[in-house]
């Protein structure tokens, strides 16, 4: 039975999808965080470097060998990839986008459902922070509330007792992301993100009028105000330009924070019109990402920690990581503003959930993509088994949790370093073996504005350039140590192991599915001249 | 950081205005066209 054709129903649609996908919980909880590290104000310099130099070129050529191969009836990573490619190794490249999708959204799930556990939570009273209590007992409770949540005491502690509302949490995350994933492209994915991404921009906004009407709530801290939480972030130490640690953060930020070399974009530019611009999408997805990391979570979440917890405080929040600042340390601040402190907990929580939601639709996407095009499979055949794959990798997740390894370790290979990689692949096929002169012709098919020529530039030279070099700094700084943690201890075994057993998956159905397009008439090796 | 609220800002709704204002493909109904 021939299925209808998948597509987006509107150029907004798209663009909203993209957008969805990269605005995630690294725009309010890792920026922050790695800009006032890094020299505050000054950081946004190596930042914007990197999104003109990094983000966006790199963000073009995917949309563009999304769309590519999406003219051929090719629409996951491995098959367009192997198009660009013409064929071969570049086909088995591609296989690494959907195991970063497909392996990430194992434990992007168990993050998502903190945000909805939370959620509840603040709509039900709080997680039980007493505001009248010593600072240092409030921040116990809330890390005492968060480690029993997360289950990081020991693997399976989830399963047992009063923890199991994690669990039935979960449940809820997985049915809700896969009834929309059941529902199919424009009926599913682009109806949910027309409605999420505006209503997690309210939020935002409310959540941050509150902040920076906060003034100064206790006079015996004169110091603790909004103008000094701000300047905590923002006040530029230029000194820190000096030191190539902050480039590679900056880049390392901006990178992850787009969702490039993440299979997420080349596969959903693979459903658009040979025709619909790509050019003003692909900016106008990257300029809603800056927004929410850059107006919204450098503005709203070492303010609000600023003013209550002083610089001290702050500072060891910052230092506890993006998780503990959103999970323990925020709680704390909410407790402190008084009467409205559970709605707007609920209310940044629930903004937390619409953004990872968003980006978890689009990780389980690209896999149904994949096995549906590679075996022909009907959607509900290939959404059942992505979802049943995903379910045996949320299980490990959720039971692993002792110290939080298993999903580190997958986090570091197949959520970091494995997009470094793709992303290094993507851009050098699509300058040096697609040819820049082709893409840049079809980049500009159908655009509705015309990018700057110097980025043709960019594209074939200095974002290869500059993505090897931090490759090579990122691997000399994290490779060996992660080597070593990866087998350390049963979690993080487990996690190796996980995507070991994804990637052979990966690999026999990109094999066979290639047979069959191939067999079947597709041009999967880019043989026909293209129009 | 004003520089960098009014480049985010003003950059998101020029792309937003840009996309809005850049009329759809229209589809030509069945029985028209060449």
């Amino acid at each position: 039975m021939a299925e209808h054709k998948e597509e987006w129903g509107s150029k907004l649609g798209v663009i909203l999808a993209v957008a969805g996908s990269a605005v995630g919980l690294g725009n309010f909880l890792r920026f922050p965080g790695q800009a006032a590290a890094n020299g505050g104000g000054a950081f946004l310099i190596p930042y914007f470097c990197a999104l003109f130099l990094l983000g966006l070129p790199i963000g073009w050529a995917e949309w563009t060998m999304g769309r590519y191969g999406g003219k051929k009836g090719l629409h996951s990573a491995p098959m367009i990839m192997g198009a660009i490619g013409k064929g071969g190794l570049a086909r088995y490249f591609g296989v690494i986008g959907v195991l970063i999708p497909l392996g990430v959204s194992t434990y992007y799930m168990f993050i998502e459902t903190w945000t909805l556990g939370y959620f509840l939570k603040y709509v039900t009273g709080g997680i039980g922070v007493d505001p009248a209590a010593p600072i240092a007992a409030q921040t116990a409770a809330a890390q005492a509330f968060y480690n029993a949540f997360t289950g990081t005491g020991s693997d399976g502690s989830l399963f047992t007792g009063d923890t199991l509302f994690t669990v039935f949490t979960w449940a809820a995350v997985f049915a809700i992301n896969i009834f929309f994933i059941f529902r199919g492209l424009s009926k599913g994915i682009e109806k949910f993100v027309s409605f999420a991404m505006p209503v997690m921009a309210v939020c935002a906004l409310i959540v941050l009028i509150r902040v920076l009407t906060l003034g100064t709530p206790d006079p015996a801290q004169p110091d603790q105000s909004v103008a000094n939480g701000l300047g905590y972030m923002w006040n530029p130490n230029y000194s820190k330009l000096l030191d190539f640690k902050t480039w590679l953060a900056a880049a390392g930020q901006i990178f992850f924070s787009l969702s490039v070399g993440f299979g997420v974009i080349i596969n959903y530019a693979s459903y658009m019109k040979r025709k619909d611009d790509i050019a003003l999408s692909g900016l106008t997805a990257s300029a809603t990402n800056e927004l929410f990391e850059v107006g919204f979570g450098g503005m709203i979440t070492l303010t609000a920690a600023f003013v209550f917890l002083g610089l001290s405080g702050t500072t060891a929040a910052v230092a506890g990581g993006s998780f503990s600042l959103g999970f323990a340390t925020l709680p704390v601040v909410f407790a402190h503003m008084g009467a409205f402190g559970n709605f707007v907990g609920a209310l940044w929580f629930l903004m937390l959930f619409l953004a990872a939601i968003t980006s978890s639709l689009s990780m389980y996407q690209p896999a149904v993509a994949h096995i549906k095009e590679s075996l022909n499979f009907s959607h509900v055949k290939s959404t059942t088994i992505i979802a049943t794959i995903g379910t045996a990798g949320a299980f490990l997740t959720l039971w692993f949790t002792a110290g939080g390894s298993f999903w580190n370790t997958v986090d570091f290979w197949v959520g970091t370093y494995l997009i470094f990689v793709l992303a290094m692949v993507q851009i050098i096929y699509f300058a040096w073996v697609f040819g820049i002169d082709r893409g840049w012709k079809e980049l500009h098919n159908g655009a509705s504005i015309r990018i700057p020529p110097i980025f043709k530039i960019v594209m074939k030279y200095i974002a290869p350039a500059y993505l090897i070099i931090v490759f090579v700094g990122f691997t000399v700084q994290n490779f060996k140590a992660s080597l070593a943690a990866s087998w350390a201890n049963t979690g993080a075994r487990a996690g190796m192991l996980m995507i070991g057993a994804i990637l052979a998956y990966l690999l026999v159905v990109t094999w066979m599915g290639q047979k069959r397009l191939r067999a079947a008439g597709f041009d999967i090796d880019d043989k026909l001249p293209s129009d | 950081m004003i520089i960098s609220l009014i480049v985010v800002w003003v950059g998101t709704f020029w792309c937003f205005s840009k996309v809005l204002s850049t009329p759809q493909e229209e589809k030509v109904p069945p029985g028209f066209g060449p």
